[in-house]
This record gives C-alpha cells, structure tokens and sequence, in this order.
C-alpha cells in the first residue's frame, strides 16, 4: 500500500472577485514510504496547493486523498489536526519561526500540542539532530538563514513524524546553506524518512530521488533521477 | 493535547509581547486599583461612620444646632440666636424629653501649664454632659451641678491635653490656663478616638458652661443643645413640637426661614443609608468605567495582535492546533494579562487605601472582599475582551492563516 495515494484530485478556488481558479485539476499520483520526491512548477502552478492538500492543511474540492490508506477527508477537522501533529512535519520557505522564542521553544511548539505524555529531552535531541545543540538558546533574529532553516527542520522532526512536507525549504537561502538543507534532507531520506519537496529550483530537485513536474494544475512528468546529487559532497 | 502545558506557554507568549501586554494591564490595573481603594476604604469609613454615629448621636436623641440650613451639603447660615433657656423651655414644654446638654464650643484655644502649651477644643457642657453624651471621666470626676451654677473654673481634660501638657506628671489637682483663666484639672475625659472629620476628640477640654461663657467666649448664646428622648419613635412628631417652641420663641415670621437645625436619629440613618449608597454604589460604578475602557482597550489591542500573528496562527494549526486551541491560547493570553494588571492593581489600590485610611483616621483596612472582587472583575474583563480577538484567531482554515 502506498503511503499517500491520490485519486483524480481537484481543487478551485473562489476569488474575492467572484472569478474561480483551478488550481489542481485531477491529479492521481502515489507515494511509496521511504521515498524523496521533488514537485517542480513555476509559480501559480498549483504546486502549493498540492502541498497543502497533502499537509492536510487543506481538503480537495473533488477525488480522494488515502494517507496510509486512510481517506483524510472522512475525517473530522479534529482528527486531520491530531494527523498533522503525529504524521506530519512541515519546512516552510519563509521558516515561520516565532519571534522573540528560543531555538528550543521553537521546536517543542509541535509537542504543545501532542497527547505525548513526556515530551522532556525531545527539542534538545531534534535540535542536536541538526548540529545546532550550541544554539538553543538563541532567538531567531540572532541565527543565520540557513540556522533558522535547520531550526525550522528540527520543529519538523520533534513529533518523529512519518512524512516531511518541505515548501520552497531553500528559497530564502544562499547556496552554501541551501546545500546544508538538502544534505539534511538527504540523510533524514537514507534513515527512512518519506520526504516531499516543493521548488522551482531544477537544481535543488536533482537532489532528490524523483522528480514530478506540474503545470497548470496538473502532473505533466514524472520520472526517477538516476543519479541524485550528494549535497554534503558539494558543499564541502 | 496538554492544557496545562498550553497555559504556561500562553502565559511565556504574553511575556513576548511586553509592550502590548502592559497596556492591556494598565487597564485592568488601574480599574482594580479604583476598586480595591473604593471598596476597602469605603468599607473602613462606613465601620467607623457607624461607630461614630453610635458614640455622638445613639439612637435616642434629637440634635438641635444653633444657625439655619440643611445638616449635610449648602452652607449653613451661622446663628446667634440659640439660648440655654431655648433649650429650657423645650424641655418643659415637649412631653418626652428625658435629659438634655446645652454645648459651646471654643476651637483653638490655648491651653497652657507652665511653659507648654497645647492648642485644644474647649466645650462647655452642664453637668448633664456624662448623662447624655454617655462619655465620662475615666480618672478623677466630672464636675457638678454646684460647678455650672457657681462658673467654677474646673477642667476635664482628654487624653491629648494631658499628654502634652503632662508628659508623665500626674494632671489631677493640677493648675492649667485656658486662655488666660486659671483651671483646675479634677477629672480626665475617657478616650474618644478621632471623629468622621479627622478631629483629635481627645484633645479636649471640658469645663461648665456657665464658666466657658462668662469668663472665656463672652457669648449668651449656645452652638448646639443634645436631647435624650424617651422614644424615638416620636422624634418627628417632636421635631414639629421643638420648630415651632424656637419660631416663637425667636419671633420668626411666615416666611424666614429657621435659626436653627435639628437632627433626628432617623435622620441620621438617612445620612447613613445616603452615604453607603455613594460608597457602595457609585465609587464601585466609576472603578466599573474604568474596568470596560481598560476592557475595550484589551479587546483592540488583542484583536490588533491577531491580525499581526496570522502567520503564527497557521503554523500553530500547521503542527497539529485545534481550533479550540487556538481559541484557549488566546483566551489565555488576554485573562492572564488583565488578571496580572488586577493583582498589581489590588496590590496598589491597597496601599492607596492604606494611605487614604491613615490620613482620614479611618482605621485598618480589611481587603479581602475587595481582593476577591479584584481577581473576578479582572477575570471577567479579560474572558470578554478576549472572547472576540480568540474568536477571530482560530477562523481562517490552516491554509488561509499560512498563505
């Protein structure tokens, strides 16, 4: 069984204006456990809404979305949120750090809202997880992009969630750190990870293990990379 | 989903926004303060207004002041008329009147022994005075009615007096001057404490009537006269009798209005009911005015913070918020602060109560009503102000909140 399986997936939306869009329109796509799969698009694609709907964060207008065989939209609105909290990690292109929190803090948000019993020690490990056990003190405006970034990832991992959704993780950042990032990716993938990446970037998606273009709200490529990029090596 | 844990990270966020949060709690600070000072000193001043009014006046007695218009508020028209044998009369012809203490008063006066002089209130009552004002001499004796008959210069002296004029001496038998009129201290007034007017009833001396008038003010008249009623069920009825015994006897036509006041038990009561109505009620609703400002005041700056943590709110619903929670967190966030603003402002209202109280002589201060009446209107400020703000935090869906 697939991990996340979509079935003639739609989504429109109702402007302000009144004028509707399409932003996906009938997208079937699998996604086996443990794979690294790029999303390219330029912008308006429908690539984001994708993610969204993947996310959860967001239900398609018509088809079905199965996450471990479970159609998410039979669920109650609580139930996607407790899915988003177990299942789920998000990296997003602008970080979304709280201001004026710790590193530290930062990453236990996700434990807030866990039913987890204990949560003691779990910021520290995912945080360490990212090389960044010297910085848990520090507020977001005192790291780099790239260490918000990472900061941001390790938010992502606290829950020890099943599949990372990332959205334009690199975008706000120079190449060295861009690299830092996939790295992280790329080792998270050979650990076991299922990791789903949005970008523009054909560069960055080589990084990953396959690559599925979109347009216009619809797949119009999907194909394994033979040869995926080793970003630890490139950035050394 | 842990709440406990969301309270203390609702309370660590509010700590964030330093600025925001202080303002929301100076609303709620200052309302409370205005409470808790209300309150609490309304409290002490109705317990000592209370106990005044029982030491003064009792529940049997009719007043009556020398000089026209009314007892509490507008000025009073000083008098000149009042006599002794006003009072005389009264007491003759209105069935019903069981004792009565004609009073004048001389404020300021010198009182001196040797090098020390103290500046006192100088009362000169009849003999009558331990009957009716129910105050006696706690050491030595009251003067007789030999004394008022005789102007004897005879003095008793409150507590104050004979503090600082004789420090450790013992005052009975001794020789004091009031003015430049030699007394003898026979007896020592039982301690009085101060009165609704922040006087020093202590620092008092008593001497006859006959002698105040003849050797000291040179004044036929009397301020005020006390009248022990036998019930003061009739006392209206009296105070119709006693109008119209002083029209005549002063000779007042239709039309002029009265010389003179008189003052009722019930009355009194009125006064009491009046004031307690201002105390308990409208102080309370001004602090109440001040509490809704702050209360808005919260309610916009939380709605403002909303909007500017929209991001915030996405990636909370992003990582597994319910909306409920969001809901709870702002909720939180907006009670935590103005509750925090209601203790700082029960501490500080207690303080201005304590200083209010010392300066009015009002006594101590019991704050507790006013505490528990702080906690729950800072609380309700909150929950209300922050009911619409939450309502608002948790509506976008995810995705709208992240765009």
């Amino acid at each position: 069984m697939a991990m996340i399986e979509l079935q003639g997936i739609s989504k429109t939306y109702t402007r302000p204006t009144g004028e509707t869009v399409q932003a996906l329109a009938d997208v079937s796509f699998q996604i086996e456990r443990g794979e690294f799969v790029a999303i390219v698009g330029s912008s308006g694609s429908g690539k984001s809404t994708l993610m969204n709907i993947l996310g959860l964060l967001d239900l398609p207008s018509h088809g079905r979305y199965l996450l471990d065989g479970q159609d998410v939209a039979a669920l109650a609105v609580n139930d996607q949120a407790r899915l988003r909290n177990k299942k789920v990690g998000f990296v997003f292109q602008t970080f979304h750090l709280l201001p004026r929190t710790s590193a530290l803090e930062n990453v236990e948000l996700p434990l807030l809202y866990s039913d987890r019993t204990s949560i003691k020690g779990l910021g520290r490990k995912a945080l360490e997880s990212v090389s960044l056990a010297d910085r848990i003190h520090y507020r977001p405006s005192e790291l780099s992009g790239g260490q918000q970034q990472r900061v941001a990832i390790a938010r992502a991992l606290v829950n020890e969630p099943d599949l990372l959704l990332a959205d334009e993780p690199t975008g706000n950042l120079d190449r060295r750190s861009a690299l830092e990032v996939m790295s992280i990716f790329q080792a998270l993938n050979r650990a076991g990870r299922t990791i789903v990446l949005v970008t523009h970037d054909r560069d960055i998606a080589n990084h990953c293990h396959r690559i599925a273009r979109i347009e216009q709200g619809s797949i119009v490529a999907d194909e394994q990379v033979a040869d995926p990029k080793r970003a630890l090596q490139e950035a050394i | 989903m842990n709440t406990t844990r969301l309270a203390g990270h609702s309370l660590r966020m509010m700590g964030r926004y330093k600025l925001r949060s202080s303002f929301m709690m100076l609303g709620s600070m200052l309302g409370v303060a205005a409470l808790t000072l209300v309150i609490s000193v309304g409290q002490a001043a109705q317990r000592k207004m209370l106990k005044t009014v029982g030491q003064m006046f009792g529940d049997s007695s009719v007043m009556i002041f020398d000089g026209g218009g009314r007892m509490m508020g507008g000025p009073r028209r000083p008098g000149t008329r009042l006599k002794v044998e006003d009072i005389e009369a009264i007491a003759k012809e209105v069935p019903g009147v069981d004792a009565w203490d004609p009073m004048q008063a001389l404020s300021g006066a010198s009182v001196r022994r040797g090098a020390v002089t103290d500046s006192a209130r100088v009362l000169g009552q009849s003999e009558r005075f331990e009957q009716v004002w129910g105050r006696t001499a706690s050491r030595g004796q009251f003067f007789d009615i030999t004394a008022v008959t005789g102007s004897a210069r005879v003095a008793v002296i409150g507590e104050t007096v004979a503090n600082e004029l004789f420090k450790n001496e013992d005052p009975l038998g001794a020789d004091i001057e009031i003015g430049s009129v030699p007394f003898r201290v026979i007896g020592i007034l039982e301690p009085w404490g101060t009165d609704p007017h922040g006087m020093d009833r202590d620092n008092e001396v008593v001497v006859p009537i006959s002698t105040l008038m003849h050797r000291l003010t040179n004044v036929d008249t009397i301020s005020a006269a006390k009248l022990v009623v036998r019930d003061p069920a009739h006392a209206d009825q009296m105070t119709e009798e006693i109008k119209r015994i002083l029209r005549e006897r002063h000779a007042l036509a239709a039309g002029q209005p009265d010389d003179f006041s008189i003052l009722t038990a019930t009355q009194v009561q009125q006064m009491v009911v009046e004031v307690r109505r201002v105390m308990f009620l409208y102080l309370p609703l001004v602090a109440a005015v001040i509490l809704v400002v702050g209360g808005i005041v919260s309610a916009g700056l939380m709605l403002a913070s909303v909007n500017q943590r929209v991001a915030e709110i996405g990636l909370r619903r992003a990582v597994g918020a319910r909306a409920e929670d969001i809901r709870l967190q702002f909720l939180l966030e907006t009670t935590g602060t103005t509750l925090a603003g209601g203790i700082a402002g029960i501490v500080l209202g207690y303080f201005g109560a304590e200083l209010g109280a010392s300066r009015m002589h009002l006594g101590s201060i019991t704050p507790w009503l006013a505490a528990l009446m702080g906690i729950v209107a800072s609380t309700v400020v909150g929950l209300a102000s922050g009911l619409l703000p939450a309502l608002r935090a948790a509506r976008p869906s995810p995705a709208e909140a992240l765009r």
